[in-house]
C-alpha cells in the first residue's frame, strides 16, 4: 500500500476531529486554536498532494493572520459563546 | 459531551464508508491515474525555450506552471483577485478613517524576555523566506502572495508579542504601508500597460499583460537578466504583488491592534454609541 495514502488518510482523519471540536467548543481562543491545528493538518494534506504553491500560502493564512485576526475580534467582543 | 462523542464516532464511520465506496466498489466511475492531456500540455509549453518550433509562441518561459498559468496564461483573473484584496483593506481604512499613524508609547511592552528575543532572532528568518518565495516565484512554488502572506505574519509577531506600538517605534506608520503597497499595485498596472505603450510607440500589435511574443505581435518581456532566467513579466509581477499583499496585511493588523479608545478618539465616537 502506498505510504502517501496512509498519510492523506491520517491527516484528513485529525483534520476532521479537529473540525468537529472547532465547531462544539464553546470558549472561542480554544476553538481557535482547534481550527488552527484542522489547518495544519490540511496543510500536509495539500503537500501530500502534490500542490507545494497552495501549502506555501495556506500555511502562513490560516495558522498565522487568520487566528490573529479571530483572537483581535474576540478580544473585542465577549470570550465565551452562550 | 457524550453524545457529542456518539456524533462524532458516527460521521467518521459515514466518512470510512463513502472512501470504502468511492475507491473499492468504484460508485464514481474508474479512477484514472494517468496526467490529464490539459495538465501535460501546460507542462509541455510552459517552459519552451525551442525556437524552431510554433509552439514557442504558447509558452510562458517559467519553468513553474503554476505561476505561469497564474500570471500569465490567466493573468487577467489574477489581476482581479488583487482588486478584491485592494478593495477590501480600501473598506477597512475607510472605516478606521483619520487615523494615519501609530503614536510610539513605551507603554505595553508585550510579552515576556524569552518570547521577544526569540521572536527578533525569527524575523529576520522570515524576512529572508519571503523574499526568496517572491524572487523565486517564476523557478520554485511560490510567488506574490505566498511570499506577502510569509511576511504579513512578522506583523502579527509585532502586534502580539511587542504590542501594536512597537509598529510605531520602527518607524512603520499606516501611512507608509499604504505608500508601500500602492507601489506594489502600480508595479502591476506598469507590467500590465507596457506592452500596451509599447505598441502604440513602435506601431505593432500587443496585448494586455503579454509577457512572451505571440504569432501576431513580436513584443517581448526580457526573459533572461545576466544570464539569470527571470521569464519576462512573471518576476516583476511576483515582486509587485509581493509588496501590495505584504503590507495590505500589515495596514489591517495596525489597525486591528490599534486600542479602542485610541480609534474611538480618532473618530469622535463617544462611549454612549
Amino acid at each position: 500500500m502506498d505510504i502517501t495514502l496512509v498519510l492523506i488518510a491520517i491527516f484528513s482523519l485529525v483534520g476532521f476531529i479537529f473540525t468537529f471540536l472547532a465547531v462544539i467548543e464553546k470558549d472561542l481562543p480554544k476553538a481557535v486554536v482547534f481550527s488552527a491545528i484542522q489547518s495544519a493538518a490540511y496543510a500536509a494534506l495539500f503537500y501530500l498532494l502534490r500542490a507545494p504553491d497552495i501549502v506555501l500560502v495556506y500555511l502562513p493564512v490560516s495558522v498565522g493572520l487568520y487566528p490573529a485576526a479571530l483572537f483581535f475580534l474576540i478580544g473585542k467582543s465577549e470570550r465565551v459563546e452562550e | 459531551m457524550r453524545r457529542s462523542y456518539i456524533v462524532l464516532i458516527s460521521l467518521i464511520s459515514v466518512i470510512f464508508v463513502l472512501a470504502y465506496l468511492t475507491t473499492y466498489m468504484g460508485i464514481l466511475g474508474p479512477i484514472s491515474s494517468d496526467t490529464r492531456y490539459l495538465a501535460k500540455l501546460f507542462l509541455a509549453l510552459t517552459y519552451n525555450p525551442d525556437t524552431s518550433t510554433s509552439l514557442r509562441y504558447l509558452t510562458a518561459m517559467s519553468p513553474e506552471a503554476v505561476t505561469a498559468i497564474v500570471w500569465d496564461y490567466r493573468g487577467i483573473d489574477t489581476f482581479y483577485e488583487t482588486t478584491v484584496f485592494f478593495m477590501a483593506i480600501v473598506s477597512a481604512l475607510t472605516i478606521y478613517r483619520g487615523i494615519t499613524n501609530i503614536e510610539s508609547k513605551t507603554q505595553g511592552s508585550g510579552l515576556s524576555i524569552i518570547v521577544r528575543v526569540v521572536t527578533k532572532l525569527l524575523i529576520p528568518m522570515n524576512i529572508a523566506i519571503a523574499v526568496s518565495i517572491a524572487v523565486h516565484g517564476h523557478l520554485t512554488p511560490g510567488g506574490g502572495f505566498q511570499a506577502g502572506a510569509a511576511l504579513a505574519v512578522i506583523s502579527v509577531l509585532l502586534a502580539v508579542v511587542f504590542s501594536g506600538y512597537s509598529f510605531g517605534k520602527l518607524g512603520m506608520g499606516i501611512s507608509k504601508a499604504v505608500a508601500l503597497r500602492s507601489m506594489g499595485l502600480l508595479g502591476i498596472a506598469t507590467v500590465t500597460l507596457l506592452p500596451l505603450i509599447y505598441g502604440i510607440v513602435a506601431g505593432v500589435q500587443t496585448y494586455l499583460m503579454q509577457n512572451y511574443m505571440k504569432v501576431d505581435s513580436p513584443f517581448t518581456f526580457p526573459i533572461y537578466a545576466w544570464g539569470q532566467l527571470i521569464s519576462g513579466t512573471l518576476i516583476w509581477l511576483n515582486l509587485a504583488e509581493f509588496l501590495a499583499v505584504s503590507f495590505g496585511f500589515f495596514v489591517i493588523f495596525m489597525l486591528l491592534s490599534l486600542r479602542e479608545e485610541t480609534v474611538k478618539k480618532y473618530l469622535g465616537v463617544g462611549d454612549g454609541h
